[in-house]
């Protein structure tokens, strides 16, 4: 951990770290095998449209493309079964093990480790969803003062999180239809197909449209977020989305008097254009 | 200047966002209504079947002429044949020939023009496929005849060197046309005046008076013999009407061209079929 | 919907290429082989052609060297066109398909007719009459030997070292030790490894069918449950055939009995048919197929379509999906937009309005 200070400063502008290496890893694992599931499963779904065939003939047509899909579909799976046993050990190491220590080991201190689990939706999200809206419809210049995780990031996560467990499990199941269908009737296999396709378009529009514009295309961050790469957020984007967040940090950091005012888009661009003119 | 191209920007993404609006709405709920109208549709035949009546079919110039073309690809594995649906036809047609972009009267006429002789429409329609409407329907007389014929690309408009030792027969993509005198000068019969005379006819024919639609009208055919030239203008060995030899053909097909058998059914043809030839339209002609 | 399905085949993909060998190929085939009577002094003109009273296209022209790789390629054109005796000839009348043509039946050295196979097409579902022998309600609507057939191409194949689309010239050269006449070589070889696997790929055969089956009106006249050819194409098996595959079945391959002509095909609810559901099982479980599948894979439902009268649970599990995404990203999307929108106008103000 010595390598990753929690606030890195570089040429006087200061640097939050916000992902480990190995989620980072796991983070590109998924992102290289999403685009590359997408881009051979969409044009099955849409195989009627004028673009579908070259971008099939791309992954070498209908000979070559569903083997490439499998692979790239088992590496996810993989994955996802690691981030599981990833997830266990470190809430078991970092907060369950320590408590069997204290207080000892009880259903309801578990439960109420995983409820408080930074990225389980909670009802602040849905005051920042309101805060955002009334921010959005110029009731207020103020930005909802988000937490660690704000509600985008829970969306963002728990999407494709359930998105995986629907699409590889319905992918599974059409890849061994034999198998499957020894165990479940015929018409399972439909259900699979409109599940797995209409899921994945789901997923794939997610990811591409709204994942995309808010960590890349959005102009705050434009032209490429790179906290996925580096695992540093800048202090800006920090206190744009994670003002609460921000302010706790510093505190503990014991950096109280460089704390930034909050993100007002108002003022930020008026002052702007006092500059131009 | 920064400030500016994310103005740009975001109007651009802006545009993006309603494009993707309307498209996950196309590959969602739009599902919803299309299903239920498909429904709705099938109830109506339902509905007319009960006594035994078909739904009408559609009028539209869009069902009845834009969508009755249809092609079709043979895959054969070494090869795919890719041609025009003629429904109910047999043969293969095997290949396209694409339109006459130069040409004075297909515009108005169409690549079939001939429907008047039932006889002998078809083969008039044939050579219509390589020799331009002129080459026929005028007749160059005195000092405007050149006796000078060339071949043009249906593409282009271009005047080329002769396609016929290397086309299959009749399939040249290339057409004869007849070439006038023009103060001592051999002119395409086609001119660019011409063609832009008559363009310019069918595109304000609307708001032209009706003496002012017959004089276009006649001006347009005012090179038009009354008389075409016939089948043994050509088909014959003293002195046919087109240069054979100088149009490319090799002496095996100015032979056939004018041989005994083609020659011996125009024949048989002039026998029987020509006196109602040539007054078309006229009660008994043709047998169907 | 039929002919927009038609339409949506528009692409081959990098193969296009193949196109431009097009003449290539064939021009090995031995010249008028079957035009004796030189009908294509005038019929080899691709412009033979008129516009019937009805204003349909009448084309008389006859690409020869297509014809020299059908399957008809040895019989004369008056073997079809019986009518024609003279040049020039009157209007022909319509071939019928069932004319004995000049060939001789090798096996059984009788005249060659496709009697039998208008047999197996009265006794299967297409049948223009019923059980009794009254003809069925919209009868016109059903199919003669043209709403599917064209002339049949012929696809060789060559088996030299590995399986490829074409003709093998080391076989052809084995051929030509004992037999001498071309045309009969090019013929027998073409008929043989034709004959081998399909006339048509799954894609072409797909399309045939959907001319009828693809028809709104014709699928609702016949109480028809599906249109079956789009069906089709929403499963992998119909995708994989516009991409061309030729692994991937049909819908031959399963609406027909093995062993027995495509002619004769039945009815789901007759037992004597591939897929009435007594016999269904069969179909995926053939040994080029799916040799692992148990009886309950053949319970898929190919032809399922999102329609409530077809299928309520396929429908609402479908309608389940789109209220997902459809629901899910339209406000997100509404999100973005007015994220765009407040940090284009950043000083405009609700409040501000107010007062």
């Amino acid at each position: 951990m010595a390598d990753y200070p929690f606030i890195r400063t570089i040429n006087g502008k200061k640097y939050f770290y916000r992902f480990t290496v190995n989620q980072r890893i796991q983070h590109l694992i998924l992102a290289v095998s999403v685009v590359v599931l997408v881009l051979t499963g969409m044009p099955l779904k849409f195989h009627d449209t004028s673009w579908a065939p070259y971008l099939y003939a791309l992954f070498g047509g209908i000979q070559a493309a569903p083997i490439v899909h499998k692979v790239f579909g088992s590496i996810l799976v993989i994955l996802f079964i690691f981030h599981i046993f990833y997830l266990i050990h470190i809430i078991y190491r970092g907060q369950i093990l320590p408590m069997k220590k204290r207080e000892g080991l009880t259903v309801k201190n578990v439960l109420l480790v995983l409820v408080r689990q930074p990225l389980v939706p909670n009802l602040k999200d849905a005051r920042d969803i309101g805060d955002l809206m009334k921010y959005l419809f110029y009731f207020t210049n103020e930005r909802p003062k988000g937490d660690k995780f704000t509600w985008k990031e829970k969306f963002d996560y728990w999407a494709p999180f359930w998105g995986m467990v629907i699409i590889g499990f319905s992918g599974l199941v059409l890849w061994n239809k034999e198998i499957a269908t020894t165990i479940l009737p015929g018409e399972a296999l439909n259900f699979s197909l409109i599940a797995h396709s209409d899921e994945a378009l789901l997923a794939a529009l997610f990811l591409f449209i709204w994942h995309w514009y808010n960590v890349h295309f959005n102009i705050a961050v434009f032209p490429m977020g790179n906290v996925f790469i580096t695992g540093y957020l800048p202090e800006e984007l920090m206190v744009e989305e994670h003002y609460e967040y921000y302010v706790k940090v510093m505190t503990e950091a014991g950096l109280e008097n460089e704390i930034l005012p909050p993100h007002e888009s108002h003022e930020h661009e008026s002052q702007h254009e006092g500059e131009s003119s | 200047m920064k400030k500016f191209m994310f103005k740009i920007y975001m109007i651009g993404f802006m545009v993006l966002t309603v494009y993707f609006m309307i498209m996950i709405w196309n590959v969602t709920f739009a599902h919803i209504y299309e299903e239920y109208h498909n429904r709705q549709e099938i109830e109506k035949i339902v509905e007319l079947k009960k006594t035994m009546q078909k739904k009408a079919k559609q009028t539209t110039f869009e069902k009845i002429i834009i969508q009755s073309e249809e092609r079709v690809k043979h895959y054969l594995g070494y090869r795919i044949l890719d041609e025009a649906r003629i429904e109910g036809h047999f043969h293969h047609i095997g290949f396209d020939v694409g339109p006459d972009n130069r040409s004075y009267c297909i515009d108005c006429h169409g690549d079939i023009p001939h429907d008047k002789a039932k006889d002998l429409r078809a083969f008039l329609n044939m050579h219509a496929f390589f020799i331009s409407c002129q080459t026929c329907h005028v007749q160059l007389e005195g000092d405007k005849k050149t006796g000078v014929f060339k071949w043009y690309d249906r593409g282009t408009g271009e005047i080329i060197p002769s396609p016929v030792l290397t086309g299959s027969p009749g399939a040249y993509r290339a057409k004869i046309i007849p070439f006038e005198n023009v103060n001592g000068k051999p002119m395409r019969i086609d001119s660019k005046e011409r063609i832009a005379f008559a363009k310019e006819n069918r595109e304000r024919e609307s708001e032209l008076t009706e003496p002012q639609k017959s004089k276009a009208k006649k001006i347009i055919h005012n090179i038009v013999s009354e008389k075409p030239h016939i089948c043994s203008d050509c088909h014959q060995k003293d002195n046919p009407l087109l240069p054979l030899a100088s149009l490319g053909y090799s002496q095996d097909r100015i032979d056939l061209i004018l041989s005994t058998e083609v020659v011996g059914m125009i024949d048989k043809y002039t026998n029987f079929y020509m006196p109602r030839m040539l007054h078309p339209g006229s009660p008994g002609n043709g047998k169907e | 919907m039929s002919t927009t399905y038609i339409r949506k085949f528009r692409y081959a993909g990098i193969v296009m290429f193949l196109m431009l060998c097009m003449l290539a190929g064939t021009s090995a085939s031995p010249a008028d082989a079957s035009d004796i009577t030189n009908c294509l002094l005038c019929h080899k003109y691709p412009g033979i052609s008129r516009v019937d009273e009805e204003g349909k296209l009448r084309l008389f022209y006859v690409n020869e060297d297509v014809f020299n790789n059908s399957v008809h390629m040895k019989v004369k054109c008056e073997g079809c066109h019986t009518d024609i005796k003279k040049i020039p000839h009157d209007t022909a009348k319509k071939v019928d398909c069932l004319v004995e043509c000049h060939i001789t039946e090798p096996s059984t050295e009788t005249k060659f007719s496709h009697r039998d196979v208008a047999t197996y097409l009265e006794k299967s579902v297409h049948s223009t009459k019923d059980e009794k022998g009254q003809p069925k309600e919209f009868a016109e609507d059903l199919p003669s030997c043209k709403e599917c057939h064209d002339n049949p191409l012929y696809r060789p194949l060559s088996f030299f070292k590995s399986q490829t689309p074409g003709i093998s010239e080391d076989a052809l050269g084995r051929c030509r030790t004992c037999h001498k006449k071309e045309e009969f070589i090019y013929r027998f070889y073409n008929h043989i490894t034709s004959r081998l696997h399909k006339t048509r790929i799954p894609l072409n055969i797909a399309e045939v069918c959907a001319r009828c089956h693809d028809n709104p009106d014709i699928v609702a006249r016949h109480n028809l449950s599906t249109r079956a050819a789009f069906s089709y194409g929403e499963t992998f098996h119909g995708k994989a055939a516009k991409y061309l595959s030729e692994k991937i079945p049909d819908c031959l391959d399963c609406h027909v009995k093995k062993g027995t002509s495509v002619h004769q095909m039945l009815s789901h609810e007759d037992p004597r048919s591939s897929i009435h559901k007594n016999n269904r099982s069969n179909i995926c479980s053939n040994t080029d197929c799916h040799p692992d599948a148990s009886q309950k894979l053949s319970n898929y439902a190919v032809h399922a379509e999102f329609n409530l009268e077809q299928s309520k649970t396929h429908y609402f599990f479908t309608l389940f999906f789109i209220m997902l995404t459809g629901g899910t990203l339209l406000p997100l999307m509404g999100i973005i937009f007015l994220d765009l929108v407040r940090r284009f106008f950043p000083n405009a103000s609700m409040k501000r309005r107010k007062k």
